[in-house]
């Protein structure tokens, strides 16, 4: 036993233990007492925070990409799985699914970007076919005012992802023996897939997808080459503070990353709590 | 018994990881007072740690195939050449000092606002270059060479190569291109979607220069940092820019972030113009199949902007002798002339031609031509100077908030 | 991205449900829907072929005018690091991987029999909260002062931080009340501990550790930002290598980098699957 918590207390120095100190060096950060132009305390930062106008604008934007493209994706994993079954047990579904999970996202990006942009395979298709005349022709897919781009790469990263984790979930709980008893009872399929089998399903996968959300939220590559530079996703208006040129713009940037890290380390605490609470 | 093993593994690795740390701090002071000589032989069989840009197949060929096996076989320095750049340098170098530790980094590639950066913190180690023999060859009174950012060098930064901000476009989609800043926006409104400045180091340099053509006076941008000066031409250059917006690519609505973005919307025939610091840089592009082989580089009247870029030796390295040594070495006329073949890099020389040996003088004068890019001494006379580091901070900030954030 | 590949404990237990077997004569939606995802999928691979062998490929040519292999040589022979950085990630993966496998293996069993688990389990989460690009910079001080920073223990560290919970929660549910039933069985019938883990606990667990290895091997394989900046450029694996080519140089060289980092995780797919077929039959 003794050993057992020693284990315990050496794994939370390292998860918790890191992250946390690694908060408190950009809270320092913050306030003026680390970093390269520090000169001693200052509230100066935080006073600044709420002329920071383009930071709701990208609070806004990664909250919006985040919920709309996992949705998406939940949606059309949940299709598949409960319409197509019996399909994508059989050859090839099972490996084919695991095919997007091995794309880094920044490969991802740059094959979209190659893909989808006015002068992308794409537009080149269209133009053959006499759809269009020139690039400026070709449908805003990348680099358009709504995050399409951001969006479809997104979900075409995670789809394949919660559908295979709807598959195994829905062989965890049994769900066809579910479905054949209900179906014995009366009811449609719709019913049961809308009833019982979406909700089972989504609620042993919040968690999951909780996280995958925040994943998303603070995605980086993405972003930087499907993305517009306004409204910018967070991780992107974080870095540009901290990466660029300007010294002074330090302070700024580790403030912001402390507030995102706290708020999402809340949302996370809340999720698992909630999902320990509510366990099926 | 799981338990402790892994315990003993994590002690383990903590051990091994502050036993195989054993680093020394040097002092500056009596790095400095050492003649060449000794300098020379306390930098033999060293490492050294270089940080640099690697983004440009050519110069990380120029790099890993000439000078890294070069000072190997002469010098027995092992260079290690790492990916890294501005902010993150000087984060880092911020850090190590906090720690009281000395640095990763022994020798870092940087021009004028990062240097800039690197004085604000004391980073760099010098004066360095009135130790090294092939200093001799630099004319330090060349403006474009002895003053970084309206900074003078005073030795603290060793002289690499020397380049121009030029534009590039498609000779076959376009007969004509903008002769200068002020044919520029009649030609954009004609020519609508196929314009475009990057959000970052070279765009910020188009903006520049830009700025410096509307004032029609680049003396105004000499010296200290001026407010009046920034406010006045910053703002017109923005009025046209905010004017133009509708007949930029995409209708100004975004702005590439990064300049190999723009580069891939250029080869791929989406935009009809591109921008390169290196004014040589066509050439390479061409050469890989990237660019189209009609791509030509030039630059508009009044002229760009003209800078150098240099090494910077870490005042808290734990090599610095072997750091000057291979810094030495890089503006030797040899690795100089190497460095300059179009069909290697075609990075401009530091050196003043007339001050070297006779065959070198010769050599140089001889290289292949550029094909795609203009000849140097056709652009030399539409060289503007850096203006001081804080133009490119503010036209950063300000194009976002002007231009990119301005919605109307 | 590591949170991308941070829950996958779930669609382990797909494997056995979904294992590969010979395609039914399918009815046409059924093989539409196939040829829609195959075509979806393997769309990347062509392109991005195409990228890299093409020359002077622009706006309208829907395929290039000319072919050339001198892209691919380029990477391939640029000089022998990126041979170095093949095995240096080899390396770091391998390590990452049988680490963070076996510490989740038995930090999981600690949690589980700990007397607030749910917290632990909590706590597991807390770091994939901060975007990655964020984490590497605020820990990078105390890494220094560690001396861990350019260091190729400080970057195993590092993605220890992120493959250890992950790992922990991954075996979260194998530490069930079944898996300590057994465990106290063996005990009865006369097993040491050593013994029970090895005859009894491990071959019980021995698919999840294989899929768990193959998981934290993906996530160090795949890692950046946290290994560039953690070693101060210094510890230059494949993938550090490939980003900065695809990051920063032209198309051509982007898509010759991008397929080098997609082919080695394909053919461990492919092996992985045969592994955890294994064990069903």
């Amino acid at each position: 036993m003794k050993q057992r918590s020693l284990l315990l207390w050496l794994y939370a120095l390292l998860v918790v233990g890191l992250p946390l100190a690694g908060l408190f060096n950009a809270f320092l950060y913050s306030v003026g007492l680390v970093g390269p132009l520090s000169v001693g305390f200052t509230p100066r930062y935080w006073q600044q925070l709420p002329g920071e106008t383009s930071l709701l604008t990208s609070l806004g934007f990664s909250l919006y990409v985040a919920v709309v493209s996992v949705g998406l994706a939940v949606i059309l994993a949940l299709v598949l799985v409960l319409r197509y079954q019996t399909t994508l047990r059989h050859w090839p579904f099972p490996t084919l699914l695991y095919v997007p999970l091995l794309f880094p996202s920044l490969v991802m990006a740059f094959y979209l970007f190659q893909l989808l942009g006015g002068s992308g395979w794409l537009a080149r298709m269209a133009y053959q076919l006499h759809l269009i005349q020139s690039p400026a022709g070709f449908p805003e897919l990348i680099q358009d005012g709504a995050g399409l781009g951001i969006l479809l790469a997104q979900v075409g990263l995670a789809f394949p992802f919660f559908t295979l984790l709807f598959q195994s979930l829905y062989a965890d709980a049994r769900l066809d023996e579910l479905r054949n008893l209900t179906r014995t009872l009366g009811a449609s399929s719709w019913q049961f897939n809308r009833r019982v089998a979406a909700p089972i399903l989504l609620r042993r996968a919040a968690p999951t997808l909780v996280l995958y959300g925040v994943a998303v939220l603070g995605a980086y590559d993405i972003p930087l080459l499907l993305g517009r530079n306004y409204p910018q996703m967070l991780s992107l208006y974080i870095t540009t503070k901290l990466q660029r040129f300007d010294l002074t713009e330090l302070p700024m940037g580790y403030l912001v990353g402390f507030l995102v890290t706290l708020v999402l380390m809340a949302v996370i605490y809340a999720t698992t709590r909630w999902t320990q609470r509510h366990a099926l | 018994m799981f338990t402790m093993n892994l315990v003993r593994v994590i002690l383990f690795l903590s051990l091994l990881c502050t036993a195989c740390s054993t680093n020394e701090q040097r002092d500056p002071a009596t790095v400095l007072n050492q003649s060449w000589d000794q300098i020379d032989e306390r930098g033999r069989n060293q490492p050294v740690v270089l940080l640099m840009w690697l983004g440009d197949p050519y110069i990380n060929d120029y790099m890993n195939k000439y000078v890294k096996p070069t000072v190997k076989e002469r010098f027995g320095i092992d260079l290690q050449i790492s990916g890294g750049q501005g902010a993150q340098i000087v984060q880092t170098l911020v850090a190590e000092r906090e720690a009281g530790q000395p640095s990763q980094i022994d020798m870092v590639w940087i021009n004028g606002e990062t240097f800039y950066q690197l004085r604000q913190i004391d980073g760099l180690l010098g004066p360095v270059t009135d130790r090294m023999p092939n200093a001799r060859y630099v004319d330090f009174s060349n403006p474009f060479i002895g003053v970084d950012f309206q900074q003078p060098v005073n030795g603290m930064e060793v002289p690499w190569g020397n380049v121009q901000l030029a534009f590039i476009y498609d000779s076959q989609r376009i007969s004509q291109p903008p002769r200068s800043f002020a044919e520029l926006p009649a030609y954009i409104k004609a020519h609508p979607g196929q314009f475009t400045i990057p959000n970052e180091f070279t765009g910020m340099t188009v903006l520049k220069s830009w700025m410096i053509a509307l004032s029609g006076d680049p003396k105004l941008f000499q010296g200290k940092f001026r407010e009046d000066v920034y406010e006045k031409w910053s703002g017109e250059v923005f009025r046209q820019i905010n004017e133009l917006k509708p007949y930029f690519w995409k209708r100004g609505e975004t702005f590439p972030e990064q300049l190999s973005t723009l580069h891939q919307l250029f080869a791929n025939g989406e935009v009809a113009f591109t921008f390169s610091n290196n004014d040589a840089e066509v050439d390479n592009k061409v050469n890989l199949g990237f660019f189209p082989k009609t791509a030509r580089a030039y630059v508009p009247a009044p002229g760009t902007i003209q800078n150098t870029h240099y090494m910077g030796i870490i005042r808290t390295g734990q090599h610095p002798e072997a750091a000057m040594v291979v810094a030495n070495f890089l503006m030797s006329p040899e690795a100089q002339l190497k460095k300059m073949d179009p069909n290697v890099w075609g990075d401009h020389t530091v050196l003043a031609i007339n001050k070297l040996p006779a065959d070198y003088q010769t050599k140089f004068n001889n290289l292949p031509t550029r094909r795609y890019a203009p000849k140097r001494d056709l652009i030399q006379g539409l060289a503007f100077q850096e203006p001081a580091p804080e133009y490119m901070v503010r036209l950063y900030k300000d194009f976002r908030t002007k231009v990119i954030e301005n919605n109307k | 991205m590591p949170s991308n590949q941070s829950t996958l404990d779930e669609v382990v237990r797909a494997n056995p449900d979904t294992k590969s077997r010979a395609g039914l004569p399918g009815s046409m939606p059924r093989s539409g829907l196939a040829w829609g995802l195959l075509l979806l999928f393997s769309l990347p691979f062509v392109l991005l072929l195409l990228l890299a062998l093409g020359q002077y490929w622009r706006f309208p040519d829907v395929l290039p005018p000319t072919y050339a292999l001198d892209a691919l040589t380029r990477v391939l022979s640029a000089d022998s690091a990126l041979a170095s950085g093949l095995l240096l990630s080899l390396l770091i993966a391998t390590v990452v991987a049988i680490v963070s496998t076996a510490g989740g293996f038995v930090v999981a069993r600690a949690i589980a029999g700990a007397t607030r688990p749910d917290r632990w389990v909590t706590l597991s989460y807390l770091p994939y909260a901060l975007p990655p690009v964020l984490l590497a910079v605020l820990i990078q001080p105390y890494f220094i002062r560690l001396h861990l920073s350019g260091s190729l223990v400080g970057v195993v560290l590092g993605l220890l931080l992120i493959t250890i919970p992950f790992a922990a929660l991954f075996f979260r549910s194998f530490w069930g009340e079944q898996a300590r039933q057994y465990e106290q069985l063996s005990r009865t019938l006369g097993c040491t501990q050593v013994q029970a883990f090895r005859r009894v606990l491990l071959p019980l667990a021995r698919p999840l550790l294989i899929t768990c290895l193959f998981q934290t091997f993906l996530i160090a394989w795949f890692d950046f930002g946290l290994t560039n900046y953690l070693s101060v450029g210094k510890v230059q694996t494949l993938t550090v290598q490939v980003f900065i080519y695809v990051g920063e140089a032209n198309s051509r060289l982007a898509a010759v980098a991008s397929l080098l980092l997609l082919i080695p995780p394909v053919l461990l797919l492919w092996l992985n699957r045969k592994a955890i077929v294994r064990r069903v039959v």
